[in-house]
């Protein structure tokens, strides 16, 4: 179970701050405060604090500024590919690429690119007209991202199928389609695809969030997940991570695994 | 093994002409790898393209049955503790023609000598191969002959010589015997003295890619009871070699190497030999052809083969009779524990390291540990008293006394009634064995 730190992110204020006065202090600390708490790779997102067409070079700055102070793998998390191809360029390890959907356009844009820089993708269960309601239309696209590994040759375990979880207040429905869709992608390809999800919008706007998030987690772990794009600093929530790979069997029981996981 | 949607996309026609109700080949795909499609409503698809998912579902390396009751291959993981291996090795003692017919008799009579009886089981040699050095076609057949009236095991017939292994095979035909070597320059006509005698047959090339395109060729005429073999005899190729071909048949579903595989030890030093034998016995060798047929080189061969095919799941049990550990008199101590080989083992060594000659009796629990047993009610006082008298221990000792595990303290009372035996509850980890046995007489 990889852990995606999903705090160096534009939406939060200390970060959109930081982005805006090129102030790398809060993305060092966000860097090295998730490494501590047991993220994997960091997710870098500039969010909309970023005017459009300086996001290029924001990209470059922001990897360059968080490998000063760590060594994790990199995230990028951007609709703007010309910035995740700036931040891909300056990576120094493998980074993935966050995000492309079943969009044929985007496939052949993205597809080439992480080939080339050895990354990468986080493949979206939609397209253009949006997030399908069940499992069957989520697990379509699915397949279609894993041709498109297949056909581009990108190796099936570098593929993550993000079947796309939503609010369960407002979109409670969604939530097991999401499992059922985690199994489903497991299928499709031997080796299978990756999956992973961005975990916390599962609870957006809801109270006791960080116990729907874990809750959630576990239920993904069971059901094939494995990545997420979460709150690594959320003990409890890593915690769930670690004991899950315990109660499947994917790392030797030891009475110290909490700490073992997040040794690793 | 179910295919993957991809395995099956990649088979279609990538028409997208929808004309089997479904939009897409993707799609198509998909439904049939969920099993709500079938693959006829596809006008489109090749004959190759059938065969290859027909043959996609069908076991990663096929079950070959020869001689007398050998069967090689029919394994699905790379790993034992992943689930099992299930067909130990069929081990094979190497004849030659060329060997006179005093030294041919003196070779059965020591391969007739290979049976072991060790910890309750039954080891013993599969077969016998017999190999055509001689250069002479007539020699060869009349080997095989008296091999063949000589012992019961299976055969392997090995000459590259299609006319001498014809010779060969036919009166032995009914033993079924595995043939071979088909190799790129004989091979149309040694499969197809295979197949006509339906006997499984030894396709061999060097190298890997040449194996696979002497095996496409091979299919082709019709006939698919293959052993491959690698060309390789050095034991660092071979080991390569064995892993890729297990690795790319279950891994890779990948069918020309779908089938068991033969080695054999090229070491002359027999004890470098049985170091060998026993890599290619670890690494995937369905069948290895060995030159030693010594009693004392194929033992520890035979044990590790007995090992190595135990299913993990199982516990490995002892056997439930009465043991001594040491030079046991009438005095020796006599303990009680189960028949889990780790539990009894773990007594036995304590017991040793006290240096008392003493009796230790596992009681019969299917290979469970003391608590598992006493909470499954397979350890109690009633199954321990008859064990007791059927071991005879009464006879053994003039002593009255029986050690229990201290875990299972609570049956001291009524075992002590039932057996007539002064109960002494020992401690309750095996450890405390070493200090317990002091306190002793």
């Amino acid at each position: 179970m990889l852990i995606f730190g999903e705090r160096i992110n534009g939406m939060f204020t200390d970060i959109g701050e930081a982005l805006r006065n090129k102030d790398p202090k809060p993305l060092q600390y966000w860097a090295v405060k998730q490494h501590e708490g047991g993220a994997h790779y960091l997710d870098v997102n500039s969010g909309p604090a970023i005017p459009t067409e300086e996001r290029v070079a924001a990209y470059e700055w922001m990897v360059n500024v968080i490998q000063e102070v760590s060594d994790l793998p990199l995230v990028l998390d951007s609709t703007n590919y010309n910035a995740i191809e700036a931040g891909l360029k300056v990576c120094k390890r493998p980074a993935i690429i966050n995000s492309c959907p079943a969009e044929q356009v985007k496939i052949e844009r993205v597809f080439p690119m992480a080939i080339q820089y050895n990354a990468g993708i986080i493949g979206l269960t939609m397209d253009k007209q949006g997030i399908p309601k069940n499992s069957e239309n989520r697990v379509a696209f699915a397949m279609e991202l894993v041709a498109a590994a297949d056909e581009y040759g990108l190796p099936m375990e570098d593929l993550f199928i993000d079947p796309l979880i939503l609010p369960v207040n407002v979109a409670q429905e969604h939530a097991p389609e999401v499992l059922e869709s985690l199994r489903q992608v497991k299928m499709l390809a031997n080796p299978a695809p990756r999956t992973v999800l961005g975990l916390s919008n599962v609870s957006q706007k809801s109270p006791d969030r960080n116990l729907i998030n874990r809750t959630y987690l576990a239920m993904a772990i069971a059901s094939g997940l494995d990545a997420a794009i979460m709150d690594a600093n959320d003990d409890d929530l890593v915690d769930v991570a670690a004991t899950a790979q315990i109660l499947l069997n994917k790392s030797i029981y030891a009475d110290s695994y909490l700490k073992v996981f997040r040794s690793r | 093994m179910a295919l993957t949607g991809l395995e099956i996309y990649k088979q279609l026609p990538k028409k997208n002409c929808g004309e089997c109700g479904v939009p897409t080949c993707l799609a198509f795909a998909m439904a049939l790898a969920s099993g709500k499609a079938s693959l006829d409503t596809c006008p489109y698809v090749t004959a190759a393209a059938r065969e290859a998912l027909d043959s996609a579902s069908a076991p990663p390396i096929k079950a070959i049955k020869f001689g007398n009751e050998s069967v090689i291959g029919d394994e699905n993981v790379l790993f034992r503790h992943d689930k099992t291996f299930y067909h130990p090795t069929t081990l094979l003692i190497r004849v030659s023609d060329s060997l006179s017919d005093d030294e041919l008799s003196l070779k059965l009579q020591e391969i007739k000598g290979l049976e072991f009886d060790r910890v309750g089981l039954h080891y013993s040699i599969d077969g016998v191969a017999v190999v055509h050095e001689s250069g002479d076609a007539a020699r060869f057949e009349k080997v095989a002959g008296i091999v063949a009236a000589g012992t019961e095991k299976s055969l392997l017939l090995l000459s590259s010589d299609p006319v001498a292994l014809k010779a060969a095979l036919v009166p032995l035909a009914s033993r079924k015997p595995l043939i071979g070597e088909a190799t790129e320059a004989n091979y149309e006509a040694i499969v197809n003295l295979a197949k006509e005698n339906s006997v499984p047959v030894i396709i061999k090339a060097e190298g890997l890619d040449a194996l696979n395109d002497l095996v496409v060729k091979a299919q082709a005429l019709d006939y698919k009871e293959f052993v491959l073999d690698p060309g390789s005899r050095t034991p660092v190729e071979t080991l390569a070699n064995l892993t890729h071909l297990r690795r790319l048949a279950i891994k890779k579903k990948f069918r020309p190497f779908g089938y068991p595989v033969i080695a054999y030890t090229s070491q002359t030093e027999p004890l470098d030999e049985i170091m060998e034998g026993s890599v290619y016995v670890s690494k995937y060798a369905s069948a290895v052809v060995l030159n030693t047929s010594t009693k004392a080189h194929l033992l520890p061969l035979m044990t590790l083969r007995q090992n190595l095919y135990t299913d993990p799941q199982k516990p490995i049990q002892v056997e439930p009779i009465l043991h001594s550990v040491g030079d046991v008199n009438e005095n020796s101590p006599f303990y009680i524990t189960t028949n889990f080989s780790l539990t009894y083992y773990s007594v036995e060594g304590e017991v040793e390291t006290s240096k008392i000659p003493s009796y230790i009796l596992p009681i019969d629990t299917d290979g469970t540990s003391v608590l598992t047993a006493y909470a499954a009610g397979k350890f109690e006082p009633e199954k321990i008293a008859e064990a007791m008298v059927a071991c005879g221990i009464a006879d053994k000792v003039k002593h009255r006394n029986v050690i229990i595990p201290g875990y299972v303290a609570v049956i001291s009372g009524k075992l002590a009634e039932l057996s007539g035996f002064k109960v002494i509850v020992g401690p309750r980890e095996s450890s405390g064995i070493l200090s317990f046995s002091k306190t002793l007489s």
